[in-house]
């Protein structure tokens, strides 16, 4: 019973842990290519939650097949908004001050979504009724939550697609590229601000799907970031800031602790255990789990 | 990655510019306008429940001022001057300062969650602004203010009133509460409602408390409590997640693990339209909570109104409570016949109203507020889901349906 019960505590953990951890590739690709902290992160998975229930709630699209539809469209937002606002503060110039530039921009645009959001679609918080949210897949005592087990999976597969495509394609070897030295990149006839385009959209369009998954099970309102972007930032500099792999073990990391820590600690203490683990990892290995390569993607 | 002193700088004070565009500047009101504030939170997680409450105010000014204003001060109309309580004490503290700060308020209303409400009233006090609340906990009306009116019964009170309640009906069920569980998060309202119950009340009643599980919002997953719900099975679980994501969770993980222990809530937040769109209908069936206040028999009307007005499906807590404010404190300018904070003070310490749009809004239908500033004989209701509405249920004198016992 003991043992079943440290297992459900362990699939339930690594179930949570799947969409933190799609949440944070999107966060880590866009720091390992571009340098940006992006504060507004979560607001943009808050728009991907409100594309995948506008699709469910207007042409009835299931939200796990939403949350893949939801990547096109954030593409693109993502590019325009690098375009038009982030290409303004970076490529060249003094580093320190370019940092300052990011770090308000990103959360200015951060306050603004969820300020424009709560106006425009009212705070009344919404969700997408499923029927696998309430229903279990039972592998004898264990059980596991039907929504969170095909976000899992379907996060599994969307991060599979991205390390495929940065180590397979040329593309992605370009965007490495850009990520690793941009000067000589550019020598090498990359265009690095177009690359920089590709890691935002994508990081964008990634953190979207995630948003599009997290709702087939979590309700929807414009402070949902909130509940997040602190625990994807843990897991992108727990996996060594950067770092793909890295960001993605780094959120499994997070829901595993965050479970496992109820076995020992109070649940008002459930995020502390992801705290000392963070700390700990800090101080023993201060490049990140996955550091070695550090800001490379 | 490290930020040197002056990103710091720059982004702290960019959030403090953000915190002061919450207020938003204010229309030049008439010379003799009276102005009420209402410091609730409209946005941050809580922002839902601010929403109604400032549905509630407008109803309540639009009536009045329909009516010809407050006639002891000349027909003087009613303006409402909100902020926004944001997402935490500091938001809700540093709103409640600006707003009573920047022009002269008579009287204020707010801030909806106890935690905030603490923090609110204690600048109302400093400020002499007198301050109605729906707020539940105990220790809100503890600390010897002389300008902080509660109309709702306290946490402890209702805690005791809701025990004793679900005990008599489980017996009329035939169902006698041996084991109870606590699950809810630890804002101040909910932690006054547990509070007794662990303490003393469950105890006293030969109940035994086999889950006891409080967390802070918000709840990453509600696996954990939900399983140990399922391996005890309680005959009642006492119920307090006022964060709607962690209701939904624990909800949701109530059906998937098949758990059918009756849930008794602690608070209006269980009661709001969007759990039966999130939920549906059939899964809130008999799920009920005490409440400070709710729409009563003979409020028909007035509810179709509000539904009217606002297109809810149905009114809450929320909205009838801060209309009442509103009233009560039109109420107390007539009798003050003045706008002065201090006079309106006075004369909320020495109401006595049993008729009217405010006394009508709560149970029994009187208030006086005693030395501290609760309402005397402030007493709870039970609402219940029946069929993707809640329904007063308890007590039966004012029940708007009958209560329909757990299956």
């Amino acid at each position: 019973m003991v043992l079943a019960e440290l297992v459900q505590y362990v699939a339930t953990g690594l179930l949570v842990g799947g969409v933190y951890a799609l949440m944070s590739i999107g966060l880590a690709l866009i720091f390992g290519v571009m340098r940006v902290v992006n504060f507004a992160q979560g607001d943009f998975m808050m728009l991907g939650m409100y594309l995948t229930y506008f699709y469910a709630m207007s042409g009835g699209v299931d939200p796990l097949l939403g949350a893949i539809l939801t990547i096109p469209p954030f593409f693109v937002l993502g590019f325009i908004v690098h375009r038009g606002l982030l290409a303004r503060v970076t490529g060249g110039g003094d580093p320190q001050r370019q940092m300052d530039a990011q770090l308000i921009l990103t959360l200015g645009l951060s306050l603004v979504i969820t300020n424009a959001t709560t106006m425009i679609l009212t705070p009344t918080p919404r969700g997408i009724r499923t029927t696998y949210a309430t229903q279990a897949f039972a592998l004898g005592p264990i059980l596991l939550n039907q929504a969170r087990s095909y976000a899992f999976a379907m996060a599994l597969v969307l991060a599979a697609a991205v390390y495929v495509f940065l180590t397979r394609t040329d593309l992605g070897k370009a965007l490495r590229a850009a990520a690793d030295d941009p000067e000589a990149a550019s020598y090498q006839g990359i265009d690095v601000r177009a690359m920089h385009g590709l890691a935002f959209g994508t990081g964008i369009a990634l953190v979207a799907a995630a948003g599009g998954l997290l709702a087939t099970y979590y309700p929807i309102e414009p402070s949902v970031a909130g509940n997040f972007i602190v625990l994807m930032f843990v897991a992108v500099v727990l996996g060594g800031l950067g770092s793909i792999p890295g960001a993605f073990v780094g959120g499994l990391v997070i829901g595993l602790v965050q479970s496992l820590t109820l076995l020992v600690l109070p649940f008002q203490l459930q995020n502390t255990g992801v705290f000392i683990v963070f700390l700990l990892v800090l101080y023993l290995r201060p490049q990140g789990l996955f550091g070695r390569r550090a800001r490379t993607v | 990655m490290s930020f040197p002193p002056r990103t710091l700088v720059v982004v702290v004070a960019l959030l403090l510019t953000a915190v002061a565009v919450v207020v938003p500047p204010a229309p030049a009101p008439a010379a003799d306008d009276v102005k009420i504030a209402l410091v609730a939170p409209l946005s941050g997680r809580w922002a839902r429940q601010g929403q109604l409450k400032k549905m509630g105010a407008e109803m309540a000014i639009e009536e009045i001022n329909g009516q010809g204003g407050i006639k002891a001060l000349g027909g003087a109309k009613i303006v409402l001057r909100e902020a926004d309580a944001g997402d935490s004490v500091e938001k809700a503290v540093s709103a409640a300062q600006r707003v009573l700060t920047r022009e002269k308020i008579s009287a204020g209303i707010g801030s909806w969650l106890s935690s905030f409400t603490l923090g609110v009233t204690e600048v109302a006090e400093r400020l002499q602004v007198p301050w109605l609340t729906l707020s539940y906990a105990d220790s809100i009306t503890e600390r010897g203010f002389k300008y902080t009116f509660q109309t709702s019964p306290v946490s402890s009170l209702q805690a005791e009133q809701a025990l004793e309640l679900v005990t008599d009906l489980a017996k009329k069920n035939n169902r006698p509460i041996k084991k109870a569980a606590i699950v809810g998060d630890n804002t101040a309202a909910t932690v006054f409602f547990f509070k007794p119950l662990r303490e003393k009340l469950l105890a006293a009643k030969g109940i035994e408390l086999v889950v006891d599980e409080v967390w802070t919002p918000p709840l990453a997953d509600a696996t954990a409590i939900v399983q140990k719900l399922r391996a005890t099975q309680p005959d009642i679980v006492f119920y307090g997640a006022t964060n709607f994501p962690d209701s939904i969770q624990v909800l949701q993980k109530v059906k998937e693990f098949s758990v059918k222990s009756p849930i008794q809530g602690v608070g209006a937040w269980l009661v709001t339209p969007e759990y039966v769109k999130t939920l549906g209908k059939e899964m809130l069936d008999s799920i009920q909570t005490v409440v400070a206040t709710h729409p009563m028999k003979g409020q028909e009307e007035f509810v179709k109104k509000f539904m009217q007005r606002t297109g809810e499906p149905f009114m809450t807590q929320d909205p009838l409570c801060t209309y009442a404010h509103v009233w009560l404190i039109k109420e107390a300018i007539e009798q003050a016949k003045s706008a002065d904070p201090k006079a309106i003070r006075d004369a909320l310490a020495k109401i006595d109203l049993t008729s009217g749009p405010a006394a009508s809004s709560f149970y029994p239908n009187r208030i006086k507020f005693d030395e501290r500033g609760r309402r005397i004989g402030a007493t709870p209701l039970i609402v219940q889901w029946q069929n993707g509405e809640p329904y007063t249920v308890v007590p039966a004198a004012v029940a708007t349906r009958p209560i329909a016992f757990h299956k």
